[in-house]
């Protein structure tokens, strides 16, 4: 790699194109803005009004390319990235290089077509004081030069300046690549309902509802409804709904993830994705502290999951720690055994919990069931047959079926595994979740009890680390063994004064 | 006041595979005696305030007495637990010590729990007094790692035992710079 090498690094632009870039998506931001002054402009005939704000989006988007600018010091140890911004207030943003922990790069279709990219540095810390007040984002780059910025940028995190090296040129190695399959978990979450209820949103707000009741296929629909009853016209519209959002979260999955290819360059692992908004990212491996590979229910009644990284300077939940959207479980588990290198943590048997436990599962599933079955006895035998509607009866025998499964399932998944490298959890039913934990990465155990747990004799044993969602929790574990659990993990726990052998 | 600690690696891990760990014992040190107190006078004004509201309610409306009564009692049971009841029952729980390698701590009356720290992951030691603190001599002291769910909190210590106890843990922890995550 070649940087410039005197003491006073230049400042560096972003790229010219991104003058085209901006005043298109600073235009779709004041889209109500411009609306407002085009009517202005019809409505008193001079449209003088149009062309002030197209000219003055343009111009901001001009002069905030101009005012833009980013610089990287060449030494990794102790050198900034340092991004300087702001028209009317100059602000200048800095960031330690060897706190870097990931790079990602992310390009929308206008970014693509323009061949741009956005690049965002994200670091161990939290937000903190003035100088971190923001997201270190350069908006946009040439996409040819984001390979070289990456490696320049994470080389300075840990110690691989081999890797930083390796980059550019080593193919490393594909762990996992998007196959159409994976398509067939995409109807089973809830985005497609979303997106359905954020445009209806959009359209409700945007005052499309008016004109819209009097067109053609609203009256039509108004027709058949009163054909239909109220019962049918719901049950349509259900169908409708669901068969919407089913095609919309195939379609978004599609999108998002099709083309995914996570691969492993020496200590870099690379995520890229999206056939529309492009999506990379670069982890450095040293900071990995483990994954979770979850299940959501529905997703696992196919045989499907998940994975997260759980990773320092990454956020826990929500995209940014994604590694593998919904895909056949045999896949994660072995991308999962090639990240940690140890097959016994990804799918070893665990230690359960025990009878305590597995009871305090049936009696919290189970009570509010039996309880309201026992009034509903009661009720019939004082008061007679009539006062429990007779539907109510299988109702409820369903219901609490449904329960007893639910603490079936959830008893069945509790547990742990534990040695001097790895800590593993699963918990759950609707969320199953198994957390790999480096135990290096271990920073904190909490053991809680409430008044229920002491009596049954159980305690929540609470992982604490810097990495992924921070805090990992492994419920109703046996008194008499959670510290053995801690004490395994972490060597400082087993060699403290308070340990009794 | 806040100290920034740099931590520092253990340097012994000879992971000889000694007897399992059957428990642990609880740390040694008791917050300071007037914690109770202090707990008690707390709770108290935020019961005084609740009472004082009931008072103006009953002024201004005299229907429903049944309800007042109801409410009154609740609340003078509520007041006599959390002022006389939870301040003892949280001074026989809550214990801290510092050990050579980790920082140890049982907090909670209800709901209990025990923490434990490395030293060498520290970041920063925090001392926190409020107002009630200072009237009763008082010092709060988190021991804060790079997690947000591992800060040990050692609350109601009196402020020459807190004074002390941020000294010893800032020269345990202080050498080095390691980021600690």
């Amino acid at each position: 790699m070649t940087l410039p090498a005197p003491p006073e690094i230049a400042w560096q632009r972003l790229s010219p194109r991104m003058m085209l870039v901006h005043p298109v998506h600073e235009l779709l931001r004041e889209l109500p803005w411009l609306i407002g002054a085009v009517i202005l402009g019809s409505t008193t005939g001079n449209q003088f009004w149009t062309v002030a704000v197209l000219v003055f989006t343009a111009g901001v988007g001009v002069a905030r390319w101009y005012t833009t600018s980013y610089r990287i010091d060449a030494d990794p140890e102790s050198g900034q990235v340092q991004l300087r911004t702001g028209l009317l207030q100059r602000k200048v943003l800095s960031l330690p290089r060897n706190r870097i922990r990931s790079v990602q790069s992310d390009a929308r279709l206008l970014h693509r077509l323009l061949g741009l990219a956005v690049l965002r540095v994200s670091t161990g810390q939290e937000a903190k004081g003035e100088n971190s007040s923001g997201v270190f984002e350069l908006n946009a780059v040439r996409v040819e030069q984001v390979p070289r910025l990456r490696a320049i940028l994470l080389a300075g995190s840990a110690q691989p300046a081999d890797a930083a090296a390796a980059v550019p040129a080593a193919e490393g190695t594909v762990l996992a690549r998007w196959q159409p399959s994976w398509l067939r978990y995409a109807p089973l979450s809830v985005s497609g309902l979303l997106t359905i209820a954020a445009a209806a949103g959009v359209v409700y707000e945007s005052g499309a509802v008016g004109p819209l009741r009097h067109s053609r296929l609203v009256e039509s629909g108004l027709d058949a409804a009163q054909r239909l009853g109220v019962a049918g016209t719901a049950a349509v519209i259900a169908a409708l709904v669901l068969l919407a959002s089913v095609v919309l979260a195939v379609l978004r999955s599609l999108l998002t993830f099709g083309n995914l290819v996570l691969l492993r360059q020496a200590d870099v692992l690379h995520l890229r994705h999206g056939l529309l908004r492009l999506r990379e990212r670069a982890y450095d491996m040293s900071r990995l502290r483990g994954a979770t590979l979850r299940q959501p229910l529905l997703v696992r009644a196919f045989g499907g999951a998940r994975l997260d990284a759980v990773m320092t300077g990454v956020h826990g939940a929500g995209e940014s720690s994604v590694l593998l959207p919904p895909c056949p479980v045999a896949t994660t588990e072995a991308v999962l055994i090639e990240l940690i290198g140890d097959r016994d943590v990804v799918t070893g048997p665990l230690r359960g919990h025990g009878r305590r436990a597995a009871a305090r599962r049936w009696t919290r599933a189970l009570g509010l069931p039996l309880l309201m079955g026992s009034a509903m006895a009661v009720a019939t035998v004082v008061d007679g047959i009539s006062v429990v509607p007779v539907w109510l009866w299988p109702a409820w025998v369903a219901v609490t079926a449904w329960c007893a499964l639910l603490a079936a399932d959830r008893v069945s998944a509790l547990g742990h595994r534990v040695d001097g490298r790895w800590l593993v959890m699963r918990a759950g039913s609707f969320e199953r979740r198994r957390d790999c934990l480096a135990t290096a990465g271990i920073i904190g155990w909490t053991v809680r009890q409430s008044p229920l747990q002491r009596r049954a004799g159980v305690a929540t044993l609470v992982a604490a680390t810097a990495a992924g969602i921070k805090r990992y929790p492994l419920i109703d574990v046996p008194e008499n063994e959670v510290w053995a659990v801690a004490a395994e993990a972490s060597p400082w726990v087993a060699d403290s004064i308070w340990a009794i052998r | 006041m806040r100290r920034r600690v740099g931590g520092i690696l253990d340097g012994v891990d000879n992971r000889t595979p000694g007897p399992p760990v059957a428990g642990m014992v609880d740390p040694a040190h008791p917050p300071s005696r007037r914690a109770p107190l202090r707990w008690a006078v707390g709770s108290a004004a935020w019961w005084l305030l609740l009472a004082a509201g009931q008072l103006v309610w009953v002024e201004f409306d005299k229907r429903m007495p049944w309800l007042h009564i109801l409410v009154g009692v609740v609340t003078v049971l509520g007041a006599v637990i959390s002022v006389a009841v939870v301040p003892l029952w949280r001074y026989r729980v809550h214990r801290w010590e510092i050990g050579p390698q980790a920082v140890y701590a049982r907090t909670g009356w209800l709901v209990q729990e025990r923490r434990i720290a490395p030293i060498s992951r520290v970041q920063t030691v925090d001392t926190h007094r409020g107002p009630l603190d200072r009237l009763f001599g008082l010092a709060n002291v988190t021991v804060t790692t790079a997690s947000s769910a591992g800060a040990v909190h050692i609350v109601a210590l009196d402020v020459d035992v807190a004074d002390h106890l941020v000294a010893q843990l800032t020269d345990i922890a202080a050498i080095g710079a390691e980021d600690a995550t």
